[in-house]
């Protein structure tokens, strides 16, 4: 079977070519042909697909692609090929769940299925930008109080350790990365669930060097907790990506492989997306011998995850791996609306009913604003999305179909000018960790609606 | 081939992403004695039109963009001595220098913006990611662009675009370029924090701006 280093030898002797030339003689026409050939096809009419022909499809889809195309090497300039049948003995022999946390906190994450009727693992928090640390805190911490909460996104660091601007790359950025991970270590420690894996690691960390020097520990960090390395979109690696997971496969760290490709990029449609994703979750498994994977298809346009088509994405790209893929994958959506506000709440049941009927293995709660606005959380988000989770495990596909139509009804129109909603220090105190009564008051209301329109909440 | 149906073929080319027909239909046009500068406007443009157009209303992504712009290099590498020979030139809508800043390895939203830009008749330099604020102004005035387009994703390289625009005042260069940001984390706070001429939160926004920054 194929080992790390077979990859990085791949990467230096695989066939040389631009990265242009990768682009439009290798990826766009592999992944064209792939589309024709399984006959995937977009149903905006059936956002979240019963189809597990179609599933089975979209997966040899996208194992055919990914031995098509290979993985680009920037470094290197040369395409690391895998053949259909090294693809096939990897995932074969995948073990398909993985060991997180410690003491009490740990667990396995395991796969599940399609209308499996078991609630899917709940990742709590975001990687999102607060300005203090004492903020991110109160808001890590009450977000693992939901005993529900099986892994933590750590938050990013504000912008500046002692008054200097953090920047990509600099000195100031390992200082940054290191005082994440003690922060959310003390922070889980507060909140009485010290041995909870961090699953994020090393957040807003753009070099490996960060990454590996902030990941010791004596900084907090543990092989049972999870690194996240990026795949550049599309089917890229580079040398740094590349060594990370050389350091932690030496450490014998969790590794997660991370896809997030671009509905309208290089991906074209919904129909390759939903290909390319899936082959990530293989890409993952064989090119970088990961442990667990993340991952979020994403609007080119939008920069949310719940449009239509991108939410059909979600849901047969979930179908495909669960049914044929044992690597477990958190899902991660990304929601055009912001904090305290109802098209919020809309979106957010519209990914998670697609996402947990689809066979989603964990969800991480919906992140408003589309992660960008700083302060743009609170542990309202988290309470939500675990009782989504929870509904969603009474529902089927073709259940979860006609209220995710309903749904979208609610919000689609109004993506493009999705309301930013407020900041945590709008609606929340900070003294007591408390929401306004206002928040509380919409929370109740959009419950409310959504019981209406069908939703089986507890 | 009537002229007619040169121009034709060569909006059909430029649309299906046909670089040999696009090609073939050029040295076809240089055979018939067509004007270079007709083919262009009534042909290629035309299709590059068409194809923006589809990209603007979701019915076609970047793989599209891409090969109507590779079609459309073919078919120049053909029309492009005829011009010079004629002592003809094109003209373009400006030019703009595209980078992501020191630090970002993200690509794809920079991408995008690059090949709209160039289905609206922009001549588009793109150095690629992780540019420091020198090479990317050194690129500025080596292709005498009009603008220059700063692309960060994460919130810790938002700062290296506000590099570049101290670093255009410190060599006295900031009146000689228009300076643009975007990325997922951008805003137009921050960029009027830093003395950006305009921020664009998508490709298609970008486009509309530089119309107008441009113009």
């Amino acid at each position: 079977m194929i080992d790390f280093l077979d990859v990085c030898e791949r990467a230096e002797t695989g066939p040389l070519m631009t990265e242009r030339d990768f682009e439009l003689k290798v990826l766009i026409p592999g992944l064209r042909g792939v589309v024709k050939e399984y006959d995937i096809q977009y149903d905006k009419e059936t956002p979240v697909p019963a189809d597990n022909d179609l599933a089975d499809r979209v997966y040899e889809a996208s194992l055919d692609y990914l031995a098509r195309v290979g993985i680009y090497c920037q470094d290197t300039n040369r395409v690391i090929k895998f053949t259909e049948q090294e693809i096939r003995d990897v995932v074969a022999r995948a073990p398909g769940e993985c060991f997180t946390g410690e003491g009490k906190d740990a667990s396995v994450f395991r796969v599940r299925q399609p209308d499996d009727g078991t609630a899917a693992r709940c990742h709590v928090n975001w990687g999102t930008v607060h300005s203090s640390w004492e903020m991110a805190i109160d808001i890590m911490s009450a977000n693992v109080a939901h005993p529900e909460a099986k892994g933590i996104s750590i938050s990013a660091v504000n912008k500046t350790v002692r008054g200097r601007q953090i920047t990509a790359g600099s000195p100031l950025e390992m200082y940054a990365g290191i005082r994440a991970i003690r922060t959310a270590r003390e922070a889980l420690r507060r909140a009485g669930r010290p041995g909870l894996p961090m699953m994020n690691l090393v957040p807003a960390a753009a070099s490996a060097v960060t990454t590996i020097g902030a990941s010791g520990p004596q900084f907090g960090a543990r092989t049972t907790d999870g690194w996240i390395i990026g795949i550049i979109s599309e089917n890229k690696l580079d040398y740094g990506a590349m060594n990370k997971v050389a350091y932690l496969l030496n450490w014998g760290a969790n590794i997660g492989s991370q896809g997030a490709p671009s509905l309208g990029g290089y991906c074209g449609g919904p129909a390759g997306t939903s290909v390319v994703n899936t082959a990530y979750f293989l890409l993952g498994l064989i090119g970088m011998k990961a442990d667990y994977h993340l991952c979020f298809p994403i609007h080119f346009r939008h920069g949310c995850c719940s449009t239509r088509d991108v939410l059909w994405v979600v849901s047969t790209s979930s179908q495909a791996g669960s049914r044929n893929v044992p690597i477990p994958v958190i899902w991660l959506g990304y929601m055009a609306a912001g904090v305290n506000t109802k098209m919020y709440f809309y979106e957010a049941a519209a990914y998670l009913l697609a996402a947990c009927t689809s066979g989603a293995d964990a969800v991480k709660m919906p992140t408003p604003a589309k992660g960008v606005k700083i302060d743009a959380s609170t542990p309202m988000e988290a309470r939500f999305g675990i009782e989504m989770v929870k509904a969603a495990s009474r529902l089927d596909r073709e259940e979860a179909n006609e209220l995710v139509i309903k749904l979208l009804e609610m919000y689609e129109t109004r993506i493009p000018e999705a309301p930013q909603g407020d900041r945590y220090q709008d609606c929340y105190d900070p003294e007591t960790a408390t929401p306004s009564d206002g928040y509380l008051r919409l929370y109740d209301e959009v419950k409310n609606e959504l019981s209406a329109v069908g939703i089986p909440f507890e | 081939m009537q002229r007619d149906e040169i121009f034709e073929n060569l909006k059909i080319a430029i649309v299906e992403g046909d670089g040999i027909m696009a090609r073939e239909t050029s040295e076809q046009a240089v055979e018939a004695d067509v004007d270079p500068l007709e083919a262009i406007e009534k042909g290629l443009a035309k299709g590059m039109e068409i194809v923006g157009d589809r990209f603007e209303c979701g019915e076609a992504y970047l793989p599209e963009l891409m090969m109507a712009g590779d079609a459309f290099k073919a078919a120049m590498e053909v029309l492009r001595p005829e011009l010079l020979r004629q002592k003809k030139e094109t003209t373009t809508a400006g030019t703009v220098v595209l980078a992501s800043v020191k630090g970002d390895l993200h690509s794809i939203g920079k991408n995008i913006l690059a090949n709209v830009l160039e289905t609206h008749g922009f001549s588009v330099v793109d150095v690629g990611v992780d540019n420091g604020a020198l090479a990317i102004i050194q690129e500025a005035q080596k292709s005498n662009a009009d603008v220059i387009g700063l692309s960060a994703l994460m919130t810790t390289t938002m700062p290296a675009q506000r590099e570049v625009i101290e670093a255009l005042k410190e060599l006295g260069l900031r009146d000689q370029y228009r300076v643009v940001v975007g990325g997922g984390p951008v805003t137009q706070e921050w960029a009027d924090e830093i003395g950006a001429d305009g921020f664009g939160e998508n490709a298609i926004q970008a486009v509309e701006l530089l119309k107008g920054l441009v113009a």
